[in-house]
């Protein structure tokens, strides 16, 4: 990974951010500006409205006066309203003969700013009454004033929050980025993100959550295959310096052609084991990391160790050792029936190997309480206890069985791959009187 | 007979080239995938080893593209992957058998004898001979000379087997498929049993032994001049 690669992390961030808080404040202020404008607008409208009002009662109460006391009750009406109304109005009264009869102006009123309405008496008399906008024109303005105010307020506020918003939205992102870019261009898997305020459970944590949890997994798995890269390169390194030493012997010895046949069989028989080291490794790093593909189907537990028995019977004869099993009822359980031969096969194997002539291995099969079980019995040399929690290591043979041949991986590749199983294997065992393996699987 | 090998590897092609002249085929070595398909199309061969990772046209598509022409050469796939996905893959793309490196060479050499057979459909027979041994495949009786031989069930299949490739090498590997139908390798020599109980019941009364231990690499069965 080089040192010098971009990190996205830089550029592309704060183009988002600010878009971010852009959109936030141009929706919020948008928003405020909406309610700004219809608050005005309506306060204007029934502002207007009352002045409109005003003026058609006034209208309807001058005609009621018209029709009852004529022209001259009228006049005095309106003059006698001029002098004792609070607010002064404009009124107008014109004849048939479009000559204004009664003029009513309060001093300095313009006749553009004044509201006005006016109505047709019965003997077409025309009456028409003004009031004047200016009072609400100044209330307005005042309004304006104090809407513009509330209007800048409120962008300052939706920056603010903008940004705000957007560095408690991004934040979270960019460290999960910063933290990705790290582990991409660094190569350290054992990084994990923080939680955003101590995991308050909204998407943001969640997606880091998850983003660690992945960490996790891809760590374990990486874990497991360099230790098992590891454990693989030195395994192989004691055959293989067998395998060459083999060879080189051979080759500076003097010159005999059966020397060179057996140092050549040698060789064969080496590389062979090689090979099979290397698969049962393969497959314990598989089944422990997880990577081992299993092809799960309904399998008769009975009859895969009814074959892996089949398997050894014969060997079992010539060591004379009994061999017995028992599968009583069927047991079904979800599992590759291939790898779970190997494992009846690798226990079977294991017992035979450290029973003595005359002994027994006995394998059973039950089932009950949710769980399918597979145990076998021997009654061979037994295990140490201080032997006990090594056996399942890889190339761990206990002392007592340096004279048997094996590569000391099958109990290894048991326990992985019944733990690939989501089972669980236990030892019992007794010094002098045998072991019991039981391997137990979810049924 | 006439084998095609496809393997970029100068040692791997030269053994098994120098093994099959040995067991009686003439052979051409290709280098390359592009070779070796335009051997194929050039000259008819009654088998072809093809490797999977090839310089120029991987593996895969010389097979494919052999099944394209119409040749219907039986091949025998090599590869380095062991797992089941591959070699599912590799049956598909029209190879007919599969085989993973390292391999016994002696394996290889039944698994071409085995698709030649195939190819040319040569007639069953029902009776198999080595020396004075016989095995009579629809009565399932075996004879030596005039006594006859009690064989247990698996030791049946293991002298059927060698007498089938008699004078050929036979691997435990391949005893172990062939005989117990077991992909992996059982740890205990279950096979060096097998064998035993074999000789004590086919040689072991009689003067003349037939079956052979090559150390290293398996059993023969086969009559010494």
């Amino acid at each position: 990974m080089s040192t010098g690669q971009r990190v996205p992390g830089r550029s592309l961030f704060p183009a988002f951010g600010l878009r971010l808080a852009l959109w936030y404040a141009a929706l919020f202020v948008g928003g405020s500006v909406l309610i700004v404008y219809m608050t005005y607008w309506l306060t204007a409208a029934s502002l207007a409205q009352r002045d409109r009002d005003i003026l058609q009662s006034t209208l309807g109460q001058y005609a009621a006066v018209y029709a009852r006391g004529g022209l001259r009750a009228l006049t005095d009406t309106v003059q006698a309203e001029q002098r004792a109304a609070p607010e002064r109005l404009f009124v107008r009264i014109v004849d048939r003969g479009q000559e204004a009869i009664v003029l009513s102006q309060p001093e300095g009123w313009v006749f553009e700013r004044l509201e006005t309405a006016s109505l047709r008496l019965t003997d077409g008399t025309l009456v028409q009454v003004g009031k004047s906008t200016a009072a609400r024109e100044e209330l307005l303005a005042r309004f304006r004033a104090a809407l513009g105010v509330v209007t800048l307020t409120v962008v300052i506020v939706a920056l603010t929050g903008g940004f705000i918003v957007t560095r408690s939205a991004v934040g979270p992102i960019r460290r999960l980025t910063r933290a990705v870019a790290r582990i991409t261009s660094t190569g350290r898997i054992d990084e994990r993100v923080a939680l955003a305020g101590g995991g308050s459970g909204d998407a943001i944590d969640e997606l880091t959550r998850l983003f660690n949890a992945m960490l996790d997994r891809i760590e374990g798995l990486v874990t497991a295959m360099r230790g098992a890269l590891d454990n693989v390169s030195h395994d192989l390194r004691t055959p293989l310096t067998r395998l060459r030493g083999t060879a080189e012997m051979a080759l500076v010895a003097e010159p005999d052609v059966d020397r060179y046949r057996d140092a050549l069989a040698d060789c064969v028989e080496e590389s062979d084991r090689v090979l099979v080291m290397l698969n049962t490794l393969m497959d314990i790093s598989e089944a422990e990391s997880g990577a081992m593909r299993l092809r799960r189907e309904p399998v008769s537990l009975g009859d895969v160790v009814s074959r892996a028995v089949d398997l050894y019977r014969d060997v079992a004869e010539t060591k004379g050792i009994a061999l017995t099993v028992h599968t009583g009822e069927d047991v079904v359980v979800a599992a590759d029936g291939t790898r779970l031969e190997q494992v009846a096969a690798n226990l079977i194997d294991n017992a035979l190997k450290y029973t003595p002539a005359g002994g027994r291995v006995d394998v059973e099969v039950l089932g009950g309480g949710g769980r399918a079980r597979l145990r076998v019995r021997d009654t061979g040399a037994g295990i140490r206890p201080e032997d006990l929690p090594h056996i399942w290591e890889r190339l761990f043979r206990g002392d007592t069985s340096r004279t048997e041949r094996g590569l000391g991986l099958g109990l290894s590749l048991v326990k992985a791959v019944v733990e690939a199983h989501g089972g669980t294997v236990e030892v019992e065992s007794e010094p002098g009187r045998g072991s019991a393996f039981t391997v137990s699987l979810p049924a | 007979m006439r084998a095609l090998i496809v393997e970029d590897d100068a040692v791997i092609a030269e053994f098994v080239a120098r093994g099959l002249r040995e067991a009686g085929f003439a052979v051409d070595v290709a280098g390359d995938g592009e070779t070796g398909f335009q051997r194929a199309r050039q000259q008819t061969y009654d088998v072809a080893i093809v490797d999977l990772m090839l310089p120029k046209r991987d593996g895969l598509a010389v097979i494919d593209q052999m099944r394209r022409h119409s040749i219907d050469t039986p091949v025998l796939i090599l590869s380095a992957r062991r797992s089941v996905d591959d070699r599912v893959k590799g049956l598909q793309a029209g190879g007919d058998d599969y085989l993973t490196k390292p391999f016994a060479f002696a394996e290889l050499l039944a698994r071409v004898q085995a698709l030649v057979r195939r190819a040319t459909r040569a007639p069953e027979p029902t009776t198999l001979t080595v020396g004075d041994l016989t095995l009579d495949l629809l009565s399932r009786r075996v004879m030596r000379g005039d006594t006859a031989l009690d064989l247990q069930p698996r030791e049946f299949t293991l002298l059927e087997y060698l007498m089938r490739n008699a004078g050929r090498v036979v691997s435990k590997t391949m005893i172990v498929s062939r005989v117990w139908e077991y992909s992996f390798d059982p740890q205990t020599n279950i096979v060096d049993v097998l064998v035993s109980r074999l000789r004590e019941k086919i040689d072991r009364p009689f003067e003349k032994r037939l079956l052979h231990t090559v150390r290293g690499v398996g059993y023969v069965l086969r009559e010494d001049p």
